[in-house]
């Protein structure tokens, strides 16, 4: 652990030095972001999340141990403060729709690019449709990469358990992009 | 599909797979345990899952981090100067006649031995004297103290004191190579660097290499041995490699520690 790690920062914001936060805030506002919009995909809603998780630092600092990696302490953090944000609006059951003018085609567009743009809503789409859970492995593994150990210890599991739910995950993705493809064929 | 096999593809398409596992998932692609269009759907979905774009976060996001920050940190600022009143009234009404008496001989002493050494010494600078010798006493009590919260504390007063003094150093020390808590230990080597030019802090830091159990505090010393420059914590060092079964990090910085000492 060299004097600029993640763990000795965060160790000297415990001791006091709240400067340090600055400097994990510069390292992890973006991925905290992409993680909270990817969940919620909601702009303003991420930005509130991501206050609040370095908020929770600040006041969760002196229970920092160290042990660990410290992202998947931030992450952990960040997990509650999405959980506690959609038990109180509610929302967390609402179900994702789909954007049919997303899926539309603008017609004096090339068509290539046209295709390749709807392939991508569609993956898109896809990945909103996924189940709340396996979402969250794809995010934290495709986009945060988060191995699979740290996942575990976030979602309190195994490792074993989160590489069968992220094969899983992928599985599903695939079938909701060809249900997705074909609805969007017919149109 | 069995489930070992659903593991195995998720490992492949994370990357963690090394040149062994990697030959196993091809042996079973090409056994037909694994199908393989199924295996190529996956990975390309995989790949294909870094096209979907993000936005960025505004900049008010950052603006209300940085107000937030300060806040807290004019927040911290008051309960310290509140926390320092707290501790000296506390310590005050905690004084047992012995250490009252202690705290007085030890008062009039310094300014009796103050004014017969140097006469012309300002009142300032006694009362400055006096002040020291207050906070040693008050951090050396204080390390002593059961909370890890309040011995922490103690290690910050130290800071507050302009000279090294035996007594204090001494404490310090002995926290350093017996406190139960890993953080006081580590904000100990903090205090303790700050007279690095101290043969006994250079020699006890040296030797307490040796006494600690937690790769943090192992680390912190590794640090504090190359900002001192204290060629003797490589042969410690060396020692402890030799001598233990150190996690993979910690002997890692061991090892650029005395790459960086000798």
């Amino acid at each position: 652990m060299d004097s600029t790690s993640d763990k000795a920062l965060m160790m000297k914001v415990k001791k006091g030095d709240l400067d340090k936060l600055g400097l994990l805030f510069e390292r992890y506002n973006r991925p905290l972001f992409s993680f909270f919009y990817r969940m919620c995909k909601d702009h303003g809603t991420s930005e509130d999340l991501v206050q609040s998780v370095f908020e929770r630092m600040l006041k969760y600092r002196e229970s920092y141990t160290g042990s660990g990696t410290f992202t998947t302490w931030m992450f952990s953090i960040a997990r509650n403060a999405h959980i506690d944000h959609y038990r109180k609006v509610k929302r967390s059951a609402v179900p994702v729709e789909i954007d049919e003018e997303r899926l539309e085609v603008e017609e004096d567009a090339p068509f290539v690019i046209d295709q390749k743009e709807q392939k991508k809503n569609v993956l898109e789409m896809a990945l909103e449709r996924l189940d709340e859970e396996k979402r969250e492995i794809v995010i934290l593994s495709r986009y945060e990469g988060l191995k699979y150990k740290e996942i575990a210890d976030i979602l309190n599991t195994t490792e074993g358990a989160i590489k069968v739910k992220m094969f899983r995950a992928m599985k599903d993705l695939k079938n909701l992009v060809t249900t997705l493809s074909e609805e969007c064929s017919y149109e | 599909m069995n489930e070992k096999y659903e593991q195995l593809i998720a490992d492949y398409l994370s990357g963690s797979l090394d040149a062994e596992g990697r030959n196993k998932v091809e042996e079973l692609i090409a056994s037909g345990e694994i199908d393989f269009m199924e295996f190529r759907e996956l990975e390309k979905m995989h790949e294909n899952l870094g096209s979907i774009p993000i936005p960025k976060p505004g900049k008010e996001m950052s603006d209300r981090f940085y107000a937030m920050l300060e806040e807290e940190k004019l927040d911290q600022k008051d309960n310290w100067v509140e926390f320092v009143s707290k501790k000296f009234k506390v310590l005050i009404a905690e004084l047992t006649i012995p250490r009252l008496a202690y705290t007085v001989v030890l008062l009039v002493a310094g300014g009796f031995i103050g004014s017969q050494i140097n006469g012309s010494q300002s009142d300032i600078e006694q009362l400055s004297q006096e002040m020291q010798t207050m906070k040693e006493m008050m951090m050396v009590n204080m390390l002593e103290g059961a909370s890890a919260a309040d011995r922490l504390k103690a290690v910050n007063i130290s800071s507050e004191l302009p000279r090294a003094d035996s007594e204090a150093i001494h404490a310090l020390l002995f926290t350093l190579n017996n406190d139960a808590s890993v953080n006081v230990r580590v904000q100990t080597i903090e205090a303790l660097k700050r007279w690095g030019d101290n043969e006994v802090v250079r020699e006890g830091l040296v030797r307490s290499i040796a006494k600690q159990e937690s790769p943090i505090v192992i680390i912190e010393l590794a640090d504090a041995m190359i900002e001192l420059e204290l060629k003797n914590g490589a042969q410690e060092f060396e020692e402890l490699l030799r001598e233990r079964e150190l996690d993979y990090t910690v002997q890692q910085k061991l090892q650029s520690s005395i790459a960086a000492l000798l």
